[in-house]
């Protein structure tokens, strides 16, 4: 077997991403169950956490533990590597007309890379104290200051920097590869701008990691100097903690949120953008026609990356910005708004002018529904990026809402909608189309009734974080909304056991797709 | 080979039996290479993209750098050990030698390469000792990673430096290899032109590095 096939490595990159999905989701319902019911005893959590939920109740350092092992699974192991790694790998060769990536050993060495990175974080929860309380973004000065911080911050938290500076190491391997391969190995008689949209937002995604995983790498290695041989580039002087007087001087711990988001808000685009190309591939299939203004849509992905990576400030705006700073940040911000108007509206005018040839299959209605959801999603940016009204929301659920929204639900119907479509070019079987269609309608509806109502949390000052905040007065109207949200959250992840059941079960019985399983026009612009 | 129309974009061009790799092939074969089918134009373009990561990982720390400079008064110039200078000529002589070298095989004066790329490599390899014992001697001087910040930076930069050296230095003894056996084929060309870009890189960053700890640090 050849393991460094690009549609090897794709299916590699797949499995680890599901696998990631699936663990991210069970944190995600071990966590809502514990913000609504704070205080009840779950067998299980005692089974699973003997010391850390004594009596079946878990701590708040376990529930950070937790939320952190969340988000860093979710954001690195399944929207950075799902979207480029697997179907990138997939498809890219395909669609240049090539029949390998530029450095196929290279490719199977990155996967390894971010496969080891995986195996550091777990290693990170694993360790004797339990894992990092820091979150995803590992805010110094208590993320670099060791186990005075609390239980979990020592050994825990420095294996998750390194699993973090493995991933940037993975991520940039993979992004020589897809460049060299969209340069270098695209078809002779293929110009740029007559390439795929798909292929256009796996170059610049690729191009944004370039640029952006490299930052992270070196505040990486910066944190793990301060943690481990005792420099202070991000601990201020003399910081108390308990007892404990920090011997580190003068360091800022603004400079590592400033190095953190240039990689941080261009993350952002690396989930968001092949998704983007997923959807353009999938409607222009199952509309019959071109996407509208396919020149317009190139100009607005260059556009959209150009601008992410300028707009880091506006995760900031509440950490003590220079005003002046903050406008800035905020009118690059906004700008945004206006290349994401662009392919929203030629989205929408690809569907319009192809009405009567619409053909609502799976992929089709995950594409539509990643159209919503990004909408949606984008919507409540733009309250976000205002800083007087950042300075509001910034701690709530509203900005929960947002990014789940923005990031990781319209990132998963990418993913969705790339599943379904490409599913027979992965595993050469088709999933069905019945279970693929309830399995839609379900997650669509029960996304939004998970996501949504946390905007009304958010204007209600409920913030984000705590491990429990059902003792607060001021928030005793928003609890029975946020029971609804984790009873929402627990159906929708019950309904994903659907797509799971519809893949194993055409995996294990499905039979060979066609040579044209969607019986799409290959001489139309839409061949699959 | 069927040209590629408005009316197929999206889907699977054709694929050209001509370059059995579907790539623009080898700049010296006009073929892709059947191990693994990287093409010299890709690895030049890889040697590009991964000196623009470079870039932006000095460029990350050179800027944490200047704010963390800026935010407190505990900074204290770095005496510097003199042997940087003799470090900074010995880079800059083997730069000169391994391109002279690239040259020479370009203009298929073989029986040149070999001395030339040896000189290079030994000079290469002599930069870095060196930086161990601007090192030592620093630490010897009482000037540690984890005392002033100036040093805390030159140690990261020096050191981030070394490990990019480090992994050229590799690539460069893997061609002394290939040179000496007189197995320096069409692969082992192109590892010439890249090694030796990424060593001019090198010798970019380091004087860069040299000037920010001299001029300004």
């Amino acid at each position: 077997m050849n393991l460094s096939h690009h549609r090897t490595v794709a299916r590699l990159y797949f499995w680890l991403s599901l696998g990631s999905v699936l663990l991210g989701v069970l944190l995600s319902l071990v966590m809502r169950f514990h913000l609504v019911y704070p205080s009840t005893s779950v067998k299980l959590f005692q089974f699973l956490w003997p010391t850390r939920a004594q009596g079946g109740v878990m701590t708040p350092e376990l529930y950070l533990s937790l939320l952190t092992l969340h988000g860093t699974v979710m954001v690195f192991f399944v929207l950075t590597l799902a979207p480029v790694n697997a179907f990138g790998n997939l498809m890219l060769p395909r669609q240049l007309g090539a029949t390998h990536m530029a450095f196929p050993r290279l490719n199977l060495l990155s996967f390894w890379v971010s496969l080891a990175s995986f195996f550091l974080l777990v290693g990170s929860v694993l360790t004797e104290d339990g894992g990092p309380l820091s979150g995803w973004t590992a805010y110094p000065p208590l993320s670099a200051l060791g186990a005075i911080t609390g239980p979990g911050e020592g050994l825990g938290q420095t294996l998750w920097f390194f699993s973090i500076a493995v991933f940037c190491i993975g991520a940039l391997l993979s992004s020589i590869n897809v460049i060299a391969t969209v340069i270098d190995v695209r078809s002779p008689d293929m110009p740029l701008m007559q390439m795929p949209l798909a292929a256009w937002n796996w170059f610049i995604t690729a191009i944004l990691s370039l640029l952006s995983f490299p930052v992270l790498l070196a505040a990486g290695l910066l944190i793990l100097l301060d943690r481990l041989a005792g420099t202070s580039f991000f601990i201020p002087t003399g910081l108390l903690i308990a007892d404990y007087k920090s011997p580190h001087t003068g360091g800022s711990p603004l400079l590592w949120q400033h190095l953190f988001w240039f990689f941080g808000h261009p993350e952002v685009y690396i989930a968001i953008l092949p998704g983007m190309g997923i959807v353009s591939t999938v409607l222009s299939a199952f509309s019959g026609r071109r996407i509208f203004g396919r020149r317009a849509m190139i100009f607005a992905t260059m556009s959209i990356a150009l601008l992410g990576l300028l707009v880091w400030g506006h995760h900031m705006f509440t950490s003590g910005l220079n005003p002046w700073s903050a406008i800035a940040f905020s009118v690059l911000t906004m700008a945004i708004g206006v290349p994401s108007a662009v392919k929203t509206f030629n989205w929408l005018a690809t569907l319009w002018l192809a009405r009567g040839n619409l053909r609502l299959t799976t992929p089709m209605l995950f594409a539509l529904g990643f159209v919503s959801i990004f909408v949606t999603g984008g919507l409540s940016g733009l309250f976000l990026g205002q800083p007087n009204l950042d300075a509001y929301f910034h701690d709530t659920y509203f900005v929960v809402a947002h990014f789940h929204i923005i990031m990781g639900v319209a990132a998963l119907f990418g993913i969705f909608a790339g599943t379904f479509y490409w599913f027979p070019l992965l595993f050469g079987k088709m999933l069905n189309e019945t279970l693929g269609k309830v399995h839609f309608y379900l997650t669509f509806i029960l996304s939004y009734a998970t996501f949504l109502p946390m905007h009304f949390a958010g204007f209600a000052g409920n913030p984000r974080r705590y491990a429990d905040f059902t003792s607060f007065d001021f928030l005793a109207p928003i609890i029975p909304l946020q029971k609804g949200i984790t009873h929402a959250a627990f159906a929708l992840a019950a309904v994903q056991v659907i797509f799971l059941f519809n893949l194993v079960w055409t995996l294990w019985r499905g039979s060979a797709a066609p040579e044209n399983p969607w019986g799409t026009n290959p001489d139309n612009g839409e061949a699959y | 080979m069927p040209s590629l129309t408005q009316s197929n974009i999206g889907g699977t061009p054709p694929i050209d039996p001509e370059l059995p790799f579907g790539g623009r092939g080898d700049g010296d074969s006009g073929r892709g290479s059947p191990n693994d089918g990287s093409t010299r134009a890709a690895s030049m373009t890889a040697m590009v993209v991964v000196m623009c990561a470079s870039v932006m990982t000095f460029g990350a720390l050179l800027s944490a750098m200047v704010i963390r400079r800026g935010l407190s008064h505990d900074w204290h110039k770095l005496p510097l050990p003199k042997i940087l200078w003799y470090n900074t000529v010995a880079l800059i002589l083997s730069s000169i030698l391994l391109d002279l070298a690239r040259r020479m095989l370009r203009k298929n004066k073989r029986r040149y390469f070999n001395p030339l790329w040896t000189a290079g490599t030994v000079f290469g390899t002599l930069f870095l000792v060196g930086q161990f014992v601007a090192w030592e001697q620093l630490a010897v001087g009482g000037f540690y990673l984890a005392g002033n910040p100036s040093s805390a930076f030159f140690y990261v930069m020096t050191w981030a430096h070394a490990a990019h050296v480090v992994g050229a230095l590799l690539a460069v003894y893997y061609v002394e290899f290939l040179a000496l056996k007189y197995e320096l084929g069409t692969r082992g060309r192109t590892w010439v032109s890249a090694s030796t870009l990424f060593w001019h890189f090198l010798d970019l960053m380091w004087l860069g590095i040299l000037a920010l700890f001299v001029f300004w640090a």
